[in-house]
């Protein structure tokens, strides 16, 4: 697999030389592969969004290198076309919605790519379809008039329309109700079940991504403290309980089994896997209770 | 415009940083009469001089005014080949029609010098003094005007509320800047429709956070029985010093000066 983004000894300061100088990220070095799912964790004021913004070529690093899709957005003239091939899903997306319809809203970014008309059109459905929504009773409506997790979901199509190569998601959980954050979490694995899509979901909740994440990233005050394969995080405890990220039910119940001494196979993905493992458990410790 | 905003207020602890605000906004009342109402070329000069010494003891770093300043320079540059351009007097030099004047220079130059000086008096009041202060001192100065039924009040509360938002919305127009920039808006198009297109990209949704803003900030207030009375707490914590009373005599002077040069 080919190396997509790669950030070598990264570091990013805000403001540099005035009383706000702000040391956001330090030394930071990630590399993903195309197709992976990364997740990027952190708590408040951690550099997550100031990473987002580095490899959309919105910033560009202090010291250090980022390049995108082989691109070293350090050059300007490279930088400004990045948006084409990086989509970045900001915080709370729905607060950038400005065009009058559902239509327009979602055909800006097409309409800059300088597509034609038709091509626009049926990406626009195709689109809105991929976020949930029938897109021939929803087009002529006014997106004032929705509900917020509608316009979410109407901002995120907008990007998706993009058919970008990485998709960087800055919090598309926050503020949904459940209903919408199972709506969001299936964008996120169709996504995945193509191979070429790489993504990057930014959240301080570990329990929505883990299953679904390839990689882990977390940040601490700019600092990256861990960055590796889901397992390899499973076997630090001392950074879960560090950082207090809670693990999926299934995955608890499997590390409290391991603690009484009761052999579990922790590495299980979703429910139906620690379903299974907990059958097999219970039928070999039979005659044993 | 990824620098300070223009105008916010930096902590600091520096002598014009603890002087009340009453103080500051007398002073500046002073050097508006005064630079308005003066012609001496030297005389605005020294009042640069003086701002200039007092940005230094404020600690607020020179740099960062600087680069402010570049912001109003195609304001400067205009107001001072206007003048130049425009007063009829002994011309130094031609240019096709136009003829520069020496007594349109001299105008030009004081002109400029005023702008400068008006700009970076308001920037030192703004950059020392928290918004609360200073409502609370414009609060205080106005407040006779109560007498004749003028709610000073309701005028200082838009004020300071207005001061208290300002950062908020840069920030925010900021981030939806960055927002349309990753959908390929642009804002360097040699095309000037396509610019305006993208900065109807940002003021529209501004606008919408705003109005929403307003509305839970109203409600916010009414729920913490805001009345529309005169903040009296707030202007009970101004404490006038020595150093207010001596600063204000001083200006006094510099502006007696001014008006008898």
């Amino acid at each position: 697999m080919s190396k997509i983004i790669d950030i070598k000894d990264l570091s990013y300061i805000y403001l540099p030389g005035t009383a706000y100088q702000q040391q956001a990220l330090n030394n930071i070095n990630i590399s993903l592969n195309q197709g992976e799912l990364l997740g990027l964790f952190g708590g408040n004021g951690s550099g997550k969004s100031t990473l987002a913004k580095l490899l959309n070529g919105l910033i560009y690093p202090t010291t250090g290198r980022v390049t995108v899709c082989g691109i070293d957005t350090s050059i300007k003239a490279l930088r400004n076309d990045l948006w084409k091939k990086v989509g970045l899903v900001f915080q709370y997306p729905e607060q950038q919605i400005f065009e009058s319809n559902v239509y327009d809203e979602v055909a800006y970014g097409l309409r800059n790519l300088d597509l034609s008309e038709s091509e626009v059109k049926s990406r626009v459905y195709e689109a809105l379809k991929r976020v949930g929504l029938i897109p021939n009773s929803m087009v002529n409506l006014s997106p004032v008039k929705l509900s917020g997790g509608v316009r979410r979901r109407i901002a995120i199509a907008g990007i998706l329309a993009l058919e970008p190569e990485i998709l960087v998601m800055d919090e598309p959980m926050a503020g949904l109700d459940p209903l919408g954050q199972k709506l969001m979490l299936d964008i996120i694995k169709a996504r995945q079940e193509n191979k070429t899509q790489t993504t990057i979901i930014i959240s301080h909740n570990l329990k929505d991504i883990l299953a679904l994440a390839d990689k882990i990233a977390i940040l601490e005050k700019g600092y990256l403290v861990f960055y590796g394969e889901v397992p390899e995080l499973l076997n630090h405890i001392d950074i879960l309980s560090k950082f207090r990220l809670e693990l999926p039910d299934y995955l608890q119940v499997a590390y409290a089994l391991n603690a009484r001494g009761i052999k579990t196979n922790s590495e299980i993905n979703n429910l139906h896997e620690a379903g299974l493992e907990l059958i097999r458990i219970i039928s070999s410790q039979k005659g044993k209770f | 415009m990824n620098d300070i905003k223009l105008g916010q207020y930096v902590h600091g602890n520096s002598l014009i940083h603890s002087l009340d605000p009453r103080t500051k906004i007398i002073c500046c009342t002073f050097i508006v009469i005064g630079i308005l109402s003066s012609h001496n070329f030297w005389y605005l000069l020294a009042f640069l001089g003086l701002i200039l010494v007092a940005i230094k003891y404020s600690g607020t770093p020179l740099s960062s005014i600087w680069r402010s300043m570049r912001g109003i320079r195609y304001l400067l540059l205009i107001t001072f080949l206007f003048q130049a351009v425009l007063t009829q007097g002994e011309a130094v030099f031609q240019v096709g029609a136009l003829s520069v004047t020496r007594e349109g220079v001299v105008i030009g130059l004081i002109n400029l010098l005023r702008l400068v000086i008006l700009f970076l008096g308001s920037i030192l009041l703004l950059m020392t003094t928290t918004p609360m202060k200073l409502s609370a001192g414009l609060e205080f100065l106005l407040l006779p005007l109560n007498k004749i039924k003028i709610p000073v009040q309701y005028f200082t509360t838009i004020i300071s509320i207005a001061f208290r938002f300002i950062p908020t919305l840069v920030e925010e127009s900021l981030s939806i800047k960055d927002a349309q920039r990753s959908r390929g808006a642009r804002f360097d198009s040699p095309k000037i429709l396509s610019n305006l297109k993208s900065y109807l990209a940002i003021l529209i949704p501004l606008l919408a956070s705003s109005m929403l803003r307003a509305e839970d900030l109203a409600e916010a207030m009414d729920s913490r029985c805001y009345g529309g009375n005169p903040n009296q707490y707030r202007m009970r914590t101004l404490k006038y010093d020595r150093v207010d009373i001596y600063l204000i005599i001083f200006m006094a002077i510099v502006l007696l000066a001014g008006l008898l040069i």
